[in-house]
């Protein structure tokens, strides 16, 4: 049991890097209270894991044949991968790394399934356009139906508090929904947990890391572009965990921080603004290249030299 | 935090309005005021304006103490602070012109001028006050916004015609040359600060769209 | 909205017996488009002269403008109103008469002018004012 370790610390990161996604436009622009934010994160987070969660854990196990030993190397493997790169500050989705991970430990068993891996993939490069998409549009409609029926400066007031609030909630909901697969999905797959446990077990982590160390991510308004003006925020947070709880239901972990970018492009492009820099592309491609690589590499490694 | 603040309807916010209302008010008022004393010679009316920049001075406090109370999301506080601040330099201005009115004639060579500047002064309060219940009706500002530039292009023309005539008026010594200067200054600056706020109310505006 | 809200004070003369080039040389120093001419008796008597006068009549017909005199192209007698017409009559007026610029006079004098930018801009304040009455 102790093998769950590591998948507790990957849990943990992954609470202290993501829910600056979902609360930390509100945070930084004072709408909510950062202890206010952190509890409902939490909450909301453990709330879509428990329902939801287990409906991305399968395409985990799927991709290759786990050992218990496996899976405690890949959850390892996963959690190293991202504490390097986000140290080096190159953008990594916890994702990308379990399963660069899976497949890793699957090349050393030949049981490494790439037909799946095809799909996981195309949803990984779908994820920050339909970000895009999604806040594009949003932006647009909500926009158009807000201009017609909540004028009034006041009602306008109340309606982005409550807005980014509930926005906010979503957003946590879905990001345990979808990402807690990535988690402790290793450990379903291979066998030491059912689907339930993992969920639980998954959600407490991450809620715990949301609680002890999210401070530093969600007051640096740091990961790229972020919208200071409340609508704006408003949609590039529902946006993204629109995408995010769209990829639930197909069943694919993807990254929440890249659906969110994708929202704020997206957004940005009803302004007509071009928010995407070259660099910044160059940097999301060795990302997106580096971390899954990385993340198999590792477990390879690990697996090779100690099983 | 929040059930309060749903719970409340918006009560809060309800007593800014109010404030920012009455401060746009009193500024309309004294700049009333202010024009029938010139036309009426009336030295009494002119302590009216000066009494009248005290009152609107507590009321830019209340409206301050009230916005940090709570009122509003966080981004709109500075912006509705800021847009007090500058409606407060108007009264400072005006209450400046006041005092030149209490101590001194306008000089006759410049006195319709200064009458007219006086109206089109008045005519611009009352045009920022709409523009302000516009914006909270949530309707686009550029008419009023641009009524206001019109009232303030006429004024600059009648500033410089003013600061031409003010040549030829006899001055005794230094210091009543100084006063009289400084009251076409403040008088004719009234109006630029007049459209700065209601440029600003233009920003806030566009801000919560 | 009455028209001494928004008329012009700073009327320019010039004397009927000056030269045209004297009235373009004031026009364009002054950045004006017209000037009241000022006929000679006892009673005031105007005349207008303005810048599509000049240009049409004298320097597109090649005449020069040093040798003809201003009370020969002015336009007489001038468009008087009242100070307390509303700028919609005042409107109605102009385009009536086809003139670009209405003079206010008050006891045969004149101590103004609004011109169709003035018009326009008038309309615009009253259109701003239309939903806020004071």
């Amino acid at each position: 049991m102790w093998k769950i370790l590591s998948g507790l610390f990957l849990g943990w990161s992954l609470g202290a890097n993501d829910s600056a996604n979902v609360f930390g436009t509100g945070v930084t622009t004072g709408i909510i209270r950062y202890r206010t934010a952190i509890w409902l994160t939490a909450a909301f987070v453990m709330l879509g894991a428990l329902l939801e969660g287990a409906k991305c854990m399968k395409i985990v196990g799927e991709l290759s044949l786990l050992l218990p030993m496996d899976a405690f190397f890949c959850a390892l493997a996963a959690a190293i991968t991202m504490s390097v790169l986000t140290f080096l500050g190159i953008p990594a989705s916890t994702s990308q790394a379990i399963i660069g991970a899976v497949i890793g430990a699957g090349i050393i068993s030949e049981s490494a399934d790439f037909s799946k891996l095809y799909k996981v993939v195309s949803c990984w490069v779908f994820t920050p356009i339909c970000g895009l998409a999604a806040g594009y549009v949003l932006h647009r409609v909500l926009g158009y139906i807000l201009d017609r029926t909540v004028k009034s400066l006041t009602r306008r007031n109340i309606f982005y508090s409550v807005g980014i609030l509930g926005a906010g909630c979503y957003g946590a909901y879905t990001l345990g929904s979808n990402n807690v697969a990535n988690v402790t999905g290793v450990y379903v797959g291979s066998g030491m947990l059912t689907p339930d446990q993992a969920a639980l077990i998954g959600a407490v982590s991450i809620a715990v890391g949301v609680l002890t160390y999210s401070k530093k991510v969600m007051m640096t308004i740091g990961k790229g572009i972020v919208p200071l003006y409340p609508f704006s925020a408003l949609v590039v947070v529902l946006a993204g965990a629109l995408t995010l709880h769209f990829f639930t239901q197909i069943g694919v972990p993807v990254s929440s921080s890249q659906a969110v970018v994708g929202a704020v492009v997206g957004v940005g492009f009803v302004g007509g603004v071009q928010t995407v820099s070259f660099r910044m592309l160059k940097k999301i491609t060795v990302g997106w290249i580096m971390t899954p690589v990385s993340g198999g590499v590792l477990a390879y490694v690990f697996i090779k030299l100690f099983s | 935090m929040f059930l309060e603040k749903i719970l409340s309807h918006g009560k809060k916010e309800r007593y800014v309005i109010e404030d920012i209302r009455r401060h746009i008010e009193l500024l309309c008022t004294a700049c009333d005021v202010f024009r029938m004393s010139l036309e009426k010679q009336n030295r009494d009316l002119m302590w009216e304006v000066i009494d009248l920049e005290r009152e609107a001075d507590s009321v830019r406090r209340q409206v301050i103490s009230h916005i940090y109370e709570g009122a509003f999301l966080p981004y709109l506080r500075p912006d509705l602070c800021k847009f007090v601040e500058i409606v407060d330099e108007v009264f400072d201005l005006l209450k400046e012109t006041a005092f030149y009115g209490v101590d001194n004639e306008v000089p006759e060579l410049l006195r319709d001028e200064s009458i007219r500047v006086a109206l089109l002064n008045f005519r611009m309060c009352d045009m920022l006050m709409s523009s302000f219940e516009a914006m909270l009706r949530g309707e686009d500002l550029r008419e009023k916004t641009l009524a206001v530039r019109i009232y303030e292009k006429k004024i600059d023309d009648i500033k410089h015609d003013l600061t031409k005539e003010a040549e030829k008026v006899r001055i005794d010594n230094f210091w009543a040359g100084k006063t009289l200067s400084d009251f076409i200054t403040n008088l004719t600056m009234i109006s630029d600060i007049i459209e700065d706020a209601s440029d600003h109310l233009q920003i806030i505006n566009v801000s919560t769209r | 909205m009455k028209i001494h809200e928004f008329m012009i004070r700073k009327i320019e003369f010039i004397d009927a017996d000056k030269s045209v080039y004297d009235a373009v040389e004031q026009m364009v120093d002054r950045r004006i488009r017209s000037v009241v001419v000022r006929f000679p008796g006892k009673l005031p008597d105007y005349g207008v002269l303005t810048s599509r006068d000049i240009v049409f009549r004298v320097f597109a017909k090649g005449i020069d403008p040093k040798k003809i005199k201003v009370s020969e192209i002015a336009s007489k007698p001038i468009a008087c109103v009242d100070k307390d017409l509303d700028f919609e009559d005042a409107a109605t007026i102009m385009e009536r008469s086809n003139i670009a610029r209405l003079f206010i006079c008050e006891q045969g004098k004149v101590i103004g002018l609004i011109s169709l930018l003035d018009v326009m801009a008038a309309e615009l304040v009253m259109r701003a004012r239309g939903n806020h009455v004071s």
